[in-house]
């Protein structure tokens, strides 16, 4: 490569990494009173419930991505002890008495919770067991709809025997919709009619039938970025919809989505239904839908003796790590960094510029892919998988170097040892790549959660480290290399001495 | 004393600790108390019309300080709440912050007294009482519960499936590639490793979070199988030098792993000081023990790279080798026999 050509392409692949680190870390504020702020594509970053950092155009204001919400579940026949306070405190003293006489406060007398006399526990206290059964029932309902989101950080917990308190990351858009909606327990129900109201039920199940012999199973999906639901109805199912349906060509049909007593939706529809199973688009997104269908399908399976519940008020959690984990893991890349690009100068010298800017390519198409890609976020376990394939990139690397730097000593020209060193590393490292990719994504396949972020992490960032040892790394130093005359004393690499006989 | 003869030790130590892993796991599981799966959490509810200033903050948790104090219980998590609404406008969109609504919770360890929760609880509804500054324009309210997580083990199994799975296609292209022998070799190593892990984490009771063992098993696969293809890539370079022809298969590999130590070596030590680098940093976080427990994912497989692997390689590829010769001799018989006959 001529000198000028090297001089023009290391210009320009310096400006390239320059504006990509530029965009991928640097946030300022601009305008009059800072009003507008820059945010850097690494600010931007999806974070997990347990780190968090103040974000985007408010960050100043408070505006935080990462953290979670949380919510408390009261079932049929349970009031916070604070619900009974607020309601009792205004009360006459005969309103009052005849109030406290329906409830019992639970467990003891600082209980955080008061049990409905009759509806949930006997004047003495003791919980029924009816109730006790049907909240065993509703909490495994609930349990099993937030494990199937299988959303990082996503918790489920009992509070003083009775109430269900839900936590779920606020990188999920559909936090709100998730919390309110999972709380409708209940048989899942397809009415028609003039009106919600008035509507009856299109299966008219008989006695000794559930709900499961007319609908075989809700799911979601997705098809050229368009969400839905899509519920699949039996046999029997698809008879009765088509019955329901069939004057729709005439007079449009309004199909009402029950869970137990609870209206999910409704959908008109002016055309006969005779297939076996409906699509349902309407504004879902991709979450919203899966929520949707996971909510329609638990309620196929579940029992009408289930209970339902009230969501309580909606709470934000900071990170659950502390606020300034994200920080730190910045603090520690940045320390380790440091070391590496130290260990790379000493050895060689100008050369760990060549390792600079790959190191530095791979880190932004690594903060990029975090932002583009949708289910990627940044979590403690996804920093780890991107500190090992760091490790790999260096170590490909030095492999790399050094086996140039043999080839040099043994008397060969600059190119030829670099070509030679390739030759010789290549399959080496093509082979240790591919299996570290071939692990990491086959894990991220088949796991779920975290591990499955952080294997497709691992995997994509071996694919980087792949491509940056093997081709960005021989490319930057070509153009490096072409710009110095001593291309000996740029890497460090020395001669081997030979003693005159 | 060489480092092949001491091949049934290696595999007594992994096949005790693993056994009894297996054991622990299934009976116990594992440590899971970082994720407080039982605990009880003390709430301190406020509604401010105004903005309770810093000042009047650290009053509220002066007084929680106190109560706790006076009650003889310490906490082991404290956070602030932030009350949210629906959102508006949006129909499936996050939560709004309400501005005004907070939660001061305190996290106690499961086995605190409700007697001694109670008295505080008293306490603190006296001290805030007494207290001017929280009768306007704060409203406060105090209640606490005993918590219990529910159970999702899902991500447990199909962590487990994921790595085997992943282990098991990435030891056929070492197969393909490095031939069987380096293939059974790699994939004792990687089952033993991540196998290994997980028992440490049951057996020595290291307190994780729920994710965290399955995490720590798939990058001490990951980590194996980097360092057996170092290991391997040195075999085949070897094989192909005639003056290595002479070795037994035991010789081989110990020259191989001898030439590999430096390399697997560094790497351990490089990605073990990352580690370390970035517990130091993350010492006053909550990350803290996730980088150090990471740990063993790196030293784990370090063990069965530098003793394992190799004593076990040296009697895998002596058995391969044995019915390469065999077959060779049964292909030469053939083709002798064949060029008989015409």
């Amino acid at each position: 490569m001529g000198k000028k050509k090297s001089v023009i392409l290391l210009i320009v692949y310096t400006l390239v990494i320059a504006a990509l680190c530029f965009i991928c870390t640097v946030s300022f504020s601009y305008g009059t009173d800072n009003m507008h702020t820059f945010s850097s594509v690494m600010r931007m970053v999806q974070k997990d419930a347990d780190l968090g950092l103040a974000y985007g155009a408010n960050a100043d204001t408070g505006a935080y991505l990462g953290g979670g919400y949380s919510a408390v579940y009261y079932p049929e026949g349970v009031i916070s002890a604070k619900e009974y306070d607020d309601n009792i405190r205004d009360m006459s003293e005969e309103d009052a008495a005849e109030y406290a006489a329906q409830y019992v406060r639970y467990p003891d007398a600082n209980g955080a919770i008061y049990l409905e006399v009759g509806e949930a526990c006997d004047e003495s206290g003791a919980v029924n067991a009816a109730f006790a059964a049907a909240f065993e029932d509703s909490l495994a309902t609930v349990t099993e709809r937030y494990a199937s989101l299988r959303e990082d950080g996503v918790r489920v917990d009992v509070a003083d025997g009775y109430t269900i308190r839900v936590f779920v990351p606020a990188m999920m858009e559909s936090a709100y919709y998730a919390v309110s909606l999972y709380a409708y327990i209940g048989e899942f129900g397809l009415r028609t009619g003039d009106s919600a109201d008035h509507a009856t039920d299109i299966f008219g199940i008989r006695a000794g039938e559930t709900v499961a012999d007319y609908v075989e199973k809700v799911t979601s999906g997705s098809m050229s970025g368009t969400s839905f639901v899509e519920i699949h109805f039996t046999e029997k199912g698809a008879e009765a919809l088509s019955a329901a349906t069939a004057g729709a060509a005439e007079t449009a049909v309004t199909l009402y989505f029950y869970v137990g007593d609870d209206l999910i939706m409704n959908l008109s529809t002016s055309e006969q239904m005779t297939e076996d199973s409906m699509y349902i688009t309407g504004t879902y997104t991709a979450e919203s839908a899966q929520i949707t269908a996971k909510l329609l399908d638990s309620a196929v399976h579940t029992s009408g003796d289930a209970l339902s519940f009230t969501a309580g008020d909606a709470f934000f959690h900071e990170a659950g790590y502390g606020a300034n984990t994200v920080v730190m893991l910045y603090i520690a890349f940045g320390i380790a960094f440091a070391a590496m690009m130290a260990f790379f100068f000493i050895r060689y010298r100008r050369l760990g510029f060549v390792h600079l800017y790959t190191f530095l390519l791979f880190t932004c198409a690594m903060i990029l892919c975090a932002w583009a890609i949708e289910f990627v976020y940044l979590s403690v376990e996804t920093f780890l998988a991107f500190l090992v394939a760091c490790v790999l990139l260096s170590a490909s690397n030095v492999v790399t170097f050094e086996a140039a730097r043999k080839e040099y000593a043994l008397g060969k020209t600059m190119a030829s040892s670099v070509k030679t060193g390739y030759k010789k590393s290549f399959w080496k490292l093509f082979d240790l790549h591919i299996v570290l990719a071939v692990i990491a994504f086959l894990t991220s396949a088949i796991a779920v959660g975290s591990l499955q972020v952080a294997a497709f992490v691992l995997g994509l960032a071996v694919v980087f480290s792949g491509v940056a040892t093997l081709a960005v790394n021989r490319f930057g130093w070509a153009v490096m290399m072409g710009t110095v005359r001593r291309q000996g004393a740029f890497c460090n690499f020395k001669r081997e001495e030979v003693e005159d006989e | 004393m060489n480092k092949n003869k001491l091949l049934p030790v290696w595999a007594a130590v992994s096949a005790v600790l693993i056994l009894a892993g297996i054991v622990l796991m299934a009976v116990l599981g594992f440590n899971t108390s970082l994720d407080k799966p039982e605990a009880k959490t003390f709430d301190v509810y406020y509604n401010v019309v105004v903005d309770l200033d810093a000042d009047k903050k650290a009053a509220l948790e002066a007084h929680c300080e106190d109560a706790f104090t006076q009650a003889g219980i310490s906490y082991t998590e404290k956070e602030t709440l932030k009350g949210v609404s629906a959102p508006t406008g949006a129909q499936n969109g996050a939560f709004n912050e309400t501005g005004n609504d907070f939660i001061l919770r305190y996290t106690f360890a499961a086995d605190t007294g409700d007697g001694a929760l109670a008295a505080a609880k008293t306490s603190l509804e006296g001290a805030l009482a007494a207290d001017t500054a929280f009768a306007v324009p704060a409203e406060t309210y105090v209640s606490y519960a005993g918590v219990a997580q529910q159970p999702m083990n899902e991500h447990i199994w199909r962590g487990a499936l994921g790595i085997a799975v992943g282990v098991i296609v990435a030891l056929v292209y070492v197969a393909i590639r490095y031939g069987v022998g380096s293939a059974l070799t790699g994939l004792t190593a990687c089952v033993n490793d991540a196998l290994l892990v997980l028992s440490l984490l049951a057996i020595l009771r290291i307190p994780v979070y729920a994710f965290a063992p399955m995490l720590y098993a798939a990058i001490a696969a990951a980590v194996s199988a980097a360092f057996w293809i170092v290991r391997c890539n040195k075999l085949r370079e070897d094989a192909k030098d005639p003056a290595a022809s002479g070795l037994s298969a035991e010789e081989a590999v110990e020259k191989a792993c001898r030439a590999t130590d430096k390399t697997v070596l560094l790497t351990a030590l490089i990605l073990a000081v990352c580690l370390i680098v970035c517990t130091a940093c993350t010492f006053a976080t909550g990350a803290v023990l996730v980088f150090a427990e990471a740990l063993l994912a790196v030293l784990v497989p370090l063990y069965s790279s530098m003793l394992l692997a190799p004593a076990l390689h040296g009697k895998v590829k002596a058995a391969f080798d044995r019915i390469k010769v065999k077959n060779a001799r049964y292909t030469g018989k053939k083709r002798s026999k064949a060029e008989s006959e015409t």
